[in-house]
């Protein structure tokens, strides 16, 4: 489910994962497995609680192999969500085998990614874990993370996703909450963490507006349509808010089986088109040339995976 | 930190050399007076601009008022000799596209409130964006200098350089603004911008225009911008809410 490997030539437009669904739940909450098991989250983040009357080091370390355990009882990629600036003792406390990775919150520089990445070396191989398997994810909310966001993709190769928290960086920003504009005041800082992540051949996750600043537990039809467009702007997955979300992330950030369907059109009719020595060939008006192709190709390998990625998660329910 | 940007929302910019239009200042009550130096000021204007600042932020200091000065970036190093006197709060420095330009500038200021009494590392800086050098450099160019409070932007001037006058939004103005509104974020200094619409800008705006300017900048993070006229500072104070 999870690899670190660098796609290979052909492949680099492909999400990197898939990570359509992420879903937080707390490790306090004692129906952390069953909720993990229903949601078909794609992936689980693990909140951590600090409880002020015990040693919460100890008290995680020993927690957390089942917490893990739990979460990824339907299927789900585990990550333990981690806070930049207690991040050595929360790692020392959270990372054991079974995780994919750690989000990491409140970056504000690269060097923030770098200190993580060395503390998951040394773990990685006092723990049994595969070396270099522990990915870093980053969840932007802090005006930091943005502008230094090239660097930050940059600084590990461990180095997997940007998850927008929209409404922790509007207060970083001094934005206000309340979506009253007609246009979405975080447009330029989502294009621009999509292109960083995909320019390192990683992925961005985020909610398009008003839907990622609200968070609301909004009808069918509003999640749908957010989705959309979430899914038409680069991000390839969001975090959901709501259980609710999930289905229809999971469902809509990859290609239709409409979309598939056409796709598989595509590159058969375009492969006797070449046969007859055509550069380009019509389909329902439409013309179908190399790029055309390429992108029929890419697309439908992303949807494959999607379909292989929820037939783990159906086998994980079996 | 000099920072108090809940209290400067409206910065009132008036020719430095008109002594009727700037003693009107303590009137407007804007939270800040921005005495000009640049396009307000004619060519042949520059020199009584220059040589009336002293007594201009003497009076309004004394009622009461920041005064900042901005100057002209071609001129800037006779202006801020000229702008250099007790009671002046900052420099606002317009087009700024390297941070040399303003450590250069920070150490003018260090020299002149040496010889003209002016307390030691009092006298901020706002900088107002106005290139794509100036923008792409943005954070760097304020570091450059522990004087500046305020990054700005500047959008005649950045009209003017990255495209023709637009007919339709300058939707690159909204990237330039967010741009500007991280750096000043991550470093901690004031966000200063208002998201002008077509023919909406400055001294031509309409008074529902204004507000709306100052309103949505409000909601995308900023909390100042620059007043044109004096109809403008009671909507653009309300725009970004009460101090």
């Amino acid at each position: 489910m999870n690899t670190l490997t660098t796609p290979g030539p052909g492949e680099q437009l492909m999400p990197k994962y898939i990570r359509r669904s992420v879903f937080v739940l707390s490790i306090d909450d004692p129906q952390l497995g069953e909720k993990a098991y229903a949601s078909w989250a794609d992936a689980i983040i693990l909140d951590l609680v600090k409880k002020p009357d015990r040693d919460w080091q100890q008290d995680l370390t020993s927690r957390m192999p089942a917490a893990i355990h739990a979460a990824a009882k339907g299927g789900a990629d585990v990550f333990v969500r981690i806070n930049c600036d207690s991040a050595a003792a929360e790692l020392e406390a959270t990372v054991f085998r079974g995780i994919s990775g750690v989000v990491l919150k409140g970056v504000t520089a690269a060097d923030d990614v770098v200190t993580v990445a060395e503390r998951l070396k040394i773990l990685e191989a006092s723990r049994g874990i595969a070396s270099a398997a522990l990915e870093i994810d980053v969840e932007v909310n802090t005006a930091g993370a943005v502008w230094h966001s090239l660097e930050i993709a940059r600084a590990s190769e461990r180095f997997g996703v940007f998850l927008i928290n929209e409404p922790e960086l509007c207060k970083n920003l001094g934005m206000q909450s309340a979506p009253n504009l007609d246009f979405d005041p975080l447009e330029y800082i989502k294009s621009q963490l999509i292109t960083v992540a995909t320019s390192v051949g990683g992925q961005a996750l985020g909610m398009s507006y008003p839907l990622g600043l609200t968070q609301e537990n909004a009808g069918d039809d509003v999640v749908k349509k957010a989705v959309k467009r979430a899914r038409d702007t680069g991000f390839k997955g969001a975090i959901c808010s709501h259980a609710s979300w999930i289905k229809f992330c999971n469902e809509g950030f990859r290609p239709t089986a409409e979309e598939a369907a056409y796709y598989v059109k595509v590159i058969e009719v375009f492969a006797e088109g070449i046969k007859r020595g055509m550069a380009s060939v019509p389909i329902d008006g439409k013309m179908i040339d190399v790029p055309v192709d390429l992108r029929a190709k890419l697309y439908l390998k992303w949807a494959n995976r999607a379909q292989a990625r929820d037939d783990e998660k159906t086998k994980a329910h079996q | 930190m000099r920072m108090t940007e809940n209290n400067r929302r409206s910065w009132m910019i008036v020719p430095a050399h008109d002594a009727a239009a700037v003693m009107r200042c303590v009137d407007v009550k804007s939270d800040v007076v921005v005495l000009d130096l640049e396009y307000a000021v004619p060519p042949n204007a520059k020199e009584s601009a220059r040589a009336g600042l002293g007594a201009s932020i003497k009076k309004l200091g004394d009622a009461q008022l920041e005064v900042f000065v901005r100057i002209d970036r071609d001129t800037r190093w006779a202006d801020v000799r000229a702008a250099m006197h007790r009671g002046i709060k900052g420099i606002i420095f317009p087009g700024p596209d390297a941070p040399e330009e303003v450590a250069e500038l920070g150490e003018l200021i260090a020299t002149m409130e040496k010889e003209r009494g002016v307390e030691s590392g009092t006298t901020e800086l706002v900088l107002m964006l106005e290139s794509a050098k100036g923008f792409w450099n943005a954070a760097a160019i304020a570091q450059a200098s522990q004087r500046v409070t305020a990054l700005g932007v500047g959008r005649i001037d950045l009209t003017m350089r990255l495209g023709p006058v637009p007919q339709d939004e300058f939707r690159l103005y909204r990237f330039l603004m967010t741009r500007v509104l991280v750096a000043a974020r991550m470093l901690g200094k004031q966000p200063l911008g208002a998201l002008w619409r077509p023919g909406s800008r400055g001294g031509v705006a309409a008074k529902d225009a204004t507000a709306k300017a100052a309103r949505e900048a409000r909601l995308m993070g900023f909390t100042g911008c620059i007043c044109a006229t004096a109809e403008q500072v009671p909507l653009v104070n309300e725009g970004y809410g009460t101090a």
